[in-house]
C-alpha cells in the first residue's frame, strides 16, 4: 500500500466506524441500561433509512431535513413501544420482553415489505452525492455527513449522560433501578425516556445508512448482527468503547478491503470479536456488567 | 417526649412476596416523631418485608401506611421521598459507576430544577462528612466499605428526609465502622429526625431506640419502650422459644 492509498483507507475505515458506532449505540443503551435486548433495533433502523428514501425519492426533501421529521418521530415510537409493549412486562422473565420485541421485528420487516417491496433502494443524492478532496483522500459529501452524524449522535449521547441531572439519573438506573427509586426519581418514565433515546438513535442510524448505502427491508438482520458485534467487542452501554469499537471495525474492514479478497473480510472482523471474546471473557452477559 | 400521634404508621399489613406466601400477618408498627423506633426479629420474622412496604417497592395485600396520617399505602416508592420519607436500603446501595459527586447530585434530584439549592445541599454534605471531599471524584464502587456507607447515608441526607427507614445499617461493616454508622444514627435522631431501624444487631439496636418492636413469623410479638428490652438474654430465648 503506497502513503496515499493508506491514507484513503484510513478515512473510508472512519467513516465506515462512525456509521457503525451510530448502528450500535441505541442497542448499547438499551441493553446497558434497561437490560433489554432490543431485538427490532435493526428493523427500526431499517425502517427510518426506507423513510428516508421516501422523503428524498419521492418527497424532494433533502436527507438531513428528513433527518428532523424522522428522529423525534421515531423517539416518540420508541417510548410507546416501552410503555405499551415493555412496561406492563417488566417484572416478567426477560425472555418475554425479547419475544415480543422479536414479534415487533416481524411486524415492522412484514410491513416494510409489504409498502416498499423488497427492491434495493438508493437516495438520489444529487449535489449532495459529489465527491470531497481533501489531499490524497476523496471521501462523498453524503458519507462524510453520515460520518458526521453518527459523530454527533455519539456525542450528544455521550454529553447527555455525563453532564446532565437526567443523564446521571440514567446511569444510576443503570447502576439499581430501586435506588434510584428511593432517590425520588421516576424509573418508569425514565425508562420511557431512555428506550425512546435508543430509537431515536436507530432512525438517526437509518438516515446515515440511507445516505450511504444501497438497502431493502429484509437486510436488517445483517445490521443486527453488525451492531451485537460492535457491542460485544466495545462494552455494552458504554459511548467511548462503543465508538472505539466502531472505529477498529470499520477501519479494519477498510484495510482489509485493500488488502484481502472480499471473502476473507467478514473471517477477519470476527477474529477479532472472537478475540475480543475470550480476552474479556463471559460474552454479553459480562458487557452488560460494565459501565456506562 | 409529648404524647404525639406516630409520624409513620404500619396499620395491620397482610403481604407477601408470591401469591401463596404470607410474610406479614397483620403487622402494625408505629414510628413517633423524633423518636428512634427499632424493629428487631429473628431471620425471617418480616422485618425487612415490613420495611419494603413502607419505602413502597411492595404493596400490602390489606391494611394501611400512614404519614403523618396521610395514607401513602398506594403512593409509588419514588414519590415517598417528596412526601418526606427517606430510605437507607440494606447492602450497597451507592451508585458504583458514577462518582461521590455524582451520588451526592442524584441525591439531589428532587431539587434538580434549582441548582443554587443542589449546590447548597451538596456543599452542606460535603461540610458534614468531610472525609467524603477528597473522593468527590472518585468512583463509589472504587470505596470502602465504611466509605460507601457513609456517602449512602450522606446521599440519604441530600434528599432531605424527615422520616428515615434504615435497613441493617452495620452489615457487612467492621465493628468500628459499625459504631461510626450508629454515631450518624444518634446524630440524625438529636436533629430531630424521626427514625425506624431495622436491625439484626440487637445490642447495638436497643442502645439506640426509643422504641422497641419485635416481630416474629410475620406478627406482632411484642412492643414497648426500650427500658423493657434491657434483658438481652431473655428476648434471645424468647424468640429460640419463638421457633
Amino acid at each position: 500500500m503506497t502513503i496515499d492509498s493508506t491514507l484513503q483507507a484510513l478515512a473510508n475505515g472512519t467513516v465506515l466506524g462512525l456509521l457503525y458506532t451510530a448502528v450500535a449505540l441505541g442497542l448499547s443503551l438499551t441493553l446497558g441500561v434497561l437490560g433489554v435486548v432490543n431485538m427490532a433495533h435493526s428493523a427500526l433502523l431499517i425502517a427510518s433509512s426506507l423513510l428516508t428514501w421516501q422523503f428524498v425519492n419521492v418527497a424532494g426533501v433533502h436527507p438531513l431535513l428528513a433527518l428532523l421529521v424522522i428522529v423525534p418521530v421515531f423517539f416518540v415510537v420508541g417510548a410507546l413501544i416501552e410503555h405499551v409493549l415493555l412496561r406492563p412486562v417488566r417484572r416478567q422473565p426477560e425472555s418475554t420482553g425479547l419475544l415480543l420485541l422479536f414479534g415487533l421485528l416481524i411486524m415492522v420487516e412484514s410491513l416494510a415489505l409489504a409498502v416498499f417491496t423488497t427492491d434495493p433502494r438508493t437516495l438520489r443524492l444529487g449535489e449532495f452525492g459529489q465527491p470531497v478532496t481533501l489531499g490524497p483522500v476523496t471521501v462523498t459529501l453524503n458519507r462524510l455527513s453520515a460520518a458526521a452524524l453518527g459523530a454527533i449522535g455519539t456525542v450528544a449521547l455521550y454529553l447527555f449522560l455525563q453532564r446532565t441531572m437526567v443523564g446521571r439519573a440514567t446511569r444510576a438506573m443503570a447502576d439499581s433501578r430501586d435506588a434510584a427509586a428511593v432517590m425520588g426519581i421516576d424509573t418508569g418514565r425514565l425508562s420511557t425516556l431512555v428506550f425512546g433515546i435508543g430509537v431515536a438513535l436507530a432512525a438517526l442510524a437509518g438516515v446515515a445508512l440511507a445516505m450511504s448505502f444501497t438497502f431493502s427491508p429484509q437486510e436488517h438482520v445483517r445490521w443486527l448482527a453488525w451492531a451485537f458485534l460492535i457491542v460485544v467487542i466495545g462494552g455494552l452501554g458504554s459511548v467511548p468503547a462503543t465508538l472505539v469499537a466502531g472505529l477498529l471495525v470499520g477501519i479494519v474492514e477498510s484495510f482489509a478491503g485493500f488488502l484481502l479478497p472480499f471473502q476473507y473480510i467478514h473471517l477477519v472482523i470476527y477474529a477479532i470479536l472472537a478475540i475480543a471474546l475470550v480476552a474479556r471473557g463471559g460474552g454479553l452477559m459480562a458487557a452488560a456488567s460494565r459501565r456506562l | 417526649m409529648p404524647d404525639e400521634g406516630p409520624a409513620l404508621r404500619m396499620e395491620d399489613v397482610v403481604a407477601g412476596y408470591y401469591s401463596n406466601d404470607l410474610v406479614l400477618d397483620g403487622v402494625s408498627i408505629d414510628a413517633k416523631p423524633e423518636r428512634v423506633t427499632a424493629v428487631l426479629g429473628p431471620n425471617g420474622s418480616g422485618k425487612s418485608t415490613a420495611l419494603r412496604i413502607l419505602a413502597g417497592f411492595l404493596r400490602p395485600r390489606s391494611g394501611r401506611v400512614l404519614l403523618r396520617d396521610r395514607d401513602i399505602t398506594e403512593t409509588p416508592a419514588h414519590r415517598r421521598l417528596s412526601l418526606g420519607l427517606g430510605f437507607l436500603p440494606q447492602g450497597r446501595s451507592a451508585f458504583p459507576s458514577l462518582t461521590v459527586e455524582e451520588n451526592l447530585l442524584v441525591g439531589a434530584w428532587h431539587v434538580r430544577s434549582d441548582r443554587r439549592r443542589v449546590r447548597a445541599l451538596l456543599d452542606a454534605a460535603f461540610d458534614r462528612y468531610q472525609t467524603l471531599w477528597p473522593l468527590r471524584g472518585r468512583r463509589a464502587g472504587t470505596l470502602s466499605g465504611g466509605q460507601q456507607r457513609l456517602l449512602e447515608i450522606a446521599r440519604l441526607l441530600v434528599t432531605e428526609p424527615q422520616v428515615l427507614l434504615i435497613d441493617e445499617p452495620s452489615a457487612g461493616l467492621s465493628p468500628a465502622l459499625a459504631d461510626v454508622a450508629y454515631g450518624e444514627i444518634e446524630r440524625l435522631r438529636s436533629e430531630g429526625r424521626t427514625i425506624l431501624l431495622v436491625d439484626q444487631n440487637v445490642r447495638a439496636a436497643i442502645d439506640l431506640a426509643d422504641d422497641v418492636y419485635v416481630l416474629a413469623y410475620g406478627r406482632n410479638e411484642s412492643s414497648g419502650p426500650r427500658e423493657e428490652y434491657a434483658d438481652l438474654d431473655r428476648l434471645v430465648r424468647e424468640w429460640l422459644r419463638a421457633r
